[in-house]
């Protein structure tokens, strides 16, 4: 992981974005996050949390103002150059889920990119013994439950190291016991040092593990507490 | 003058197939071009946002354009306008079948844009009235509504995919088709997903439960729409046969 605790991971200064013919979904909104805290972002549904998200990883790029990750303005970063630095789990991880089989989900980006087979394969096993695969390697990934295909994601996610993780709404759709896994995770990932934004309307798992909690209404921050 | 919104949706999708089937089968450089002239004075004047549609298949466009270069190359003929080492690259002839390629594919999209003036609704009542069997009327509709939802995913995916750390500009175009075949199977996942969902919602509200079904919505041709249907066929079949005899 990138040593980077005390500069700032991602810094936002006065960003600005809307969509096309739409109103502003986010205002002029200045923001910092460190890659040794774990932010929560909430707010109403329209408040613009997700559009947030996507401005945070570069998916979308601001109006007006700037985004930048480790001090590079996401407008000049290609999204495979944003891939290696911060990881983004969609609110549906079916989307994100590319493969058949459980193995190749994990290799394929780093095959593409070159990487020796051998540290591929150490890579893959690390990843599936660390998010509790291994035993499911057999089946189609199609054919996973819910929770197990949101860890395969976020497995295929981190096997690049980004040094900052943004989820949205990983709670949705999960049970007691998924939520209860899903929190050992990231407990696990806060462990190893890797910042996090959780956009999330689930109030009890944001209390559990947030640092700092952001409330979002109509496209401006309301709230921003530790 | 009549407009364009006011005539059947029967009559649009007739002007579309004739504009379409025009593209297709004539050959010439000029008549083509002219074609697509006639194709976007049609879609204006039917109030079809033309230029956001162009705008938006931006990288329609882009396809168009490469196809059509590929056509130039592998299809060479007259005179040589680039060569390498002696071979020839692009030729007279291979532009003009390019440019005639890139004409027919904007004829399509032009022409096709006149039924976004439409509500899907009105289409399928249309088409039912032409005695079209509902259910393949109602899978046409659903294939459109679909569409949107489609372009969607396939963005997502396709970030998520770039997000992975693969930089698609700078991978060779092998592994680049590679990349591609991925991304199509969230999508045909999702569509067997949604579509075995929305079956099955169709079913608990009696889909297809009597051979017949009534409608509120009646459309009734006027004189206006039987003149523009018979103009349109008229008009095309007369510009494939002149076309066709001395061009």
């Amino acid at each position: 992981m990138e040593e980077n605790n005390n500069i700032p991971y991602i810094k936002m200064q006065e960003a600005a974005f809307r969509y096309p013919k739409g109103d502003f979904v986010i205002e002029n909104t200045s923001l910092t996050l460190f890659q040794n805290e774990f932010t929560a972002v909430t707010g109403p549904n329209g408040s613009g949390k997700t559009t947030l998200g996507k401005l945070i990883v570069g998916i979308v790029k601001p109006d007006c103002g700037s985004v930048k990750i480790l001090n590079r303005d996401t407008r000049e970063m290609t999204l495979g150059e944003i891939g290696k630095k911060v990881g983004y789990l969609f609110q549906n991880p079916e989307r994100q889920l590319f493969s058949m089989n459980i193995r190749e989900e994990i290799s394929f980006p780093m095959e593409i990119r070159g990487i020796p087979k051998e540290k591929i394969k150490e890579k893959v096993d690390e990843m599936l013994e660390t998010f509790s695969l291994t035993h499911l390697e057999g089946i189609p990934a199609f054919k996973l439950s819910r929770g197990e295909k949101q860890r395969l994601a976020i497995a295929s996610i981190l096997v690049n190291n980004p040094g900052f993780f943004v989820m949205d709404e990983p709670t949705t759709g999960l049970d007691a016991e998924r939520k209860k896994d899903l929190s050992e995770l990231i407990s696990n990932l806060q462990d190893k040092g890797i910042g996090m934004v959780v956009i999330s309307h689930d109030l009890p798992f944001i209390k559990q593990h947030a640092d700092r909690t952001i409330t979002l209404s109509g496209g401006k921050i309301i709230d921003d507490s530790r | 003058m009549i407009a364009g919104e006011n005539l059947d949706p029967r009559v649009k999708l007739i002007i579309v197939m004739c504009l379409s089937t025009m593209g297709v089968f004539i050959h010439n450089i000029s008549v083509l071009f002219g074609i697509l002239l006639i194709s976007f004075l049609a879609a204006v004047i039917f109030g079809a946002r033309v230029f956001t549609i162009v705008k938006k298949h931006k990288s329609f466009i882009y396809l168009f354009i490469a196809i059509s270069i590929m056509q130039s190359i592998f299809s060479p003929s007259g005179a040589s306008i680039l060569s390498i080492k002696g071979v020839s690259i692009l030729t007279m002839g291979g532009l003009e079948k390019g440019l005639i390629m890139m004409e027919r594919m904007s004829v399509v999209l032009v022409s096709a844009s006149i039924m976004t003036t439409t509500t899907t609704r009105k289409v399928i009542q249309g088409l039912v009235q032409w005695k079209i069997p509902y259910e393949v009327a109602f899978m046409t509709s659903i294939a459109i509504r679909f569409l949107p939802v489609f372009m969607e995913e396939m963005r997502d995916c396709l970030t998520a995919i770039q997000l992975r750390g693969i930089d698609l500009k700078k991978i060779p175009l092998k592994k680049k088709i590679q990349i591609y075949s991925y991304i199509f199977t969230p999508i045909v996942a999702g569509t067997f997903i949604k579509s075995q969902k929305l079956s099955m919602a169709m079913e608990t509200r009696a889909f297809r439960a009597f051979p017949n079904r009534t409608s509120y919505l009646v459309l009734n041709m006027q004189l206006q729409d039987y003149m523009f249907i018979t103009l349109s066929i008229l008009l095309t079949i007369a510009v494939i046969i002149v076309s066709s005899l001395y061009c």
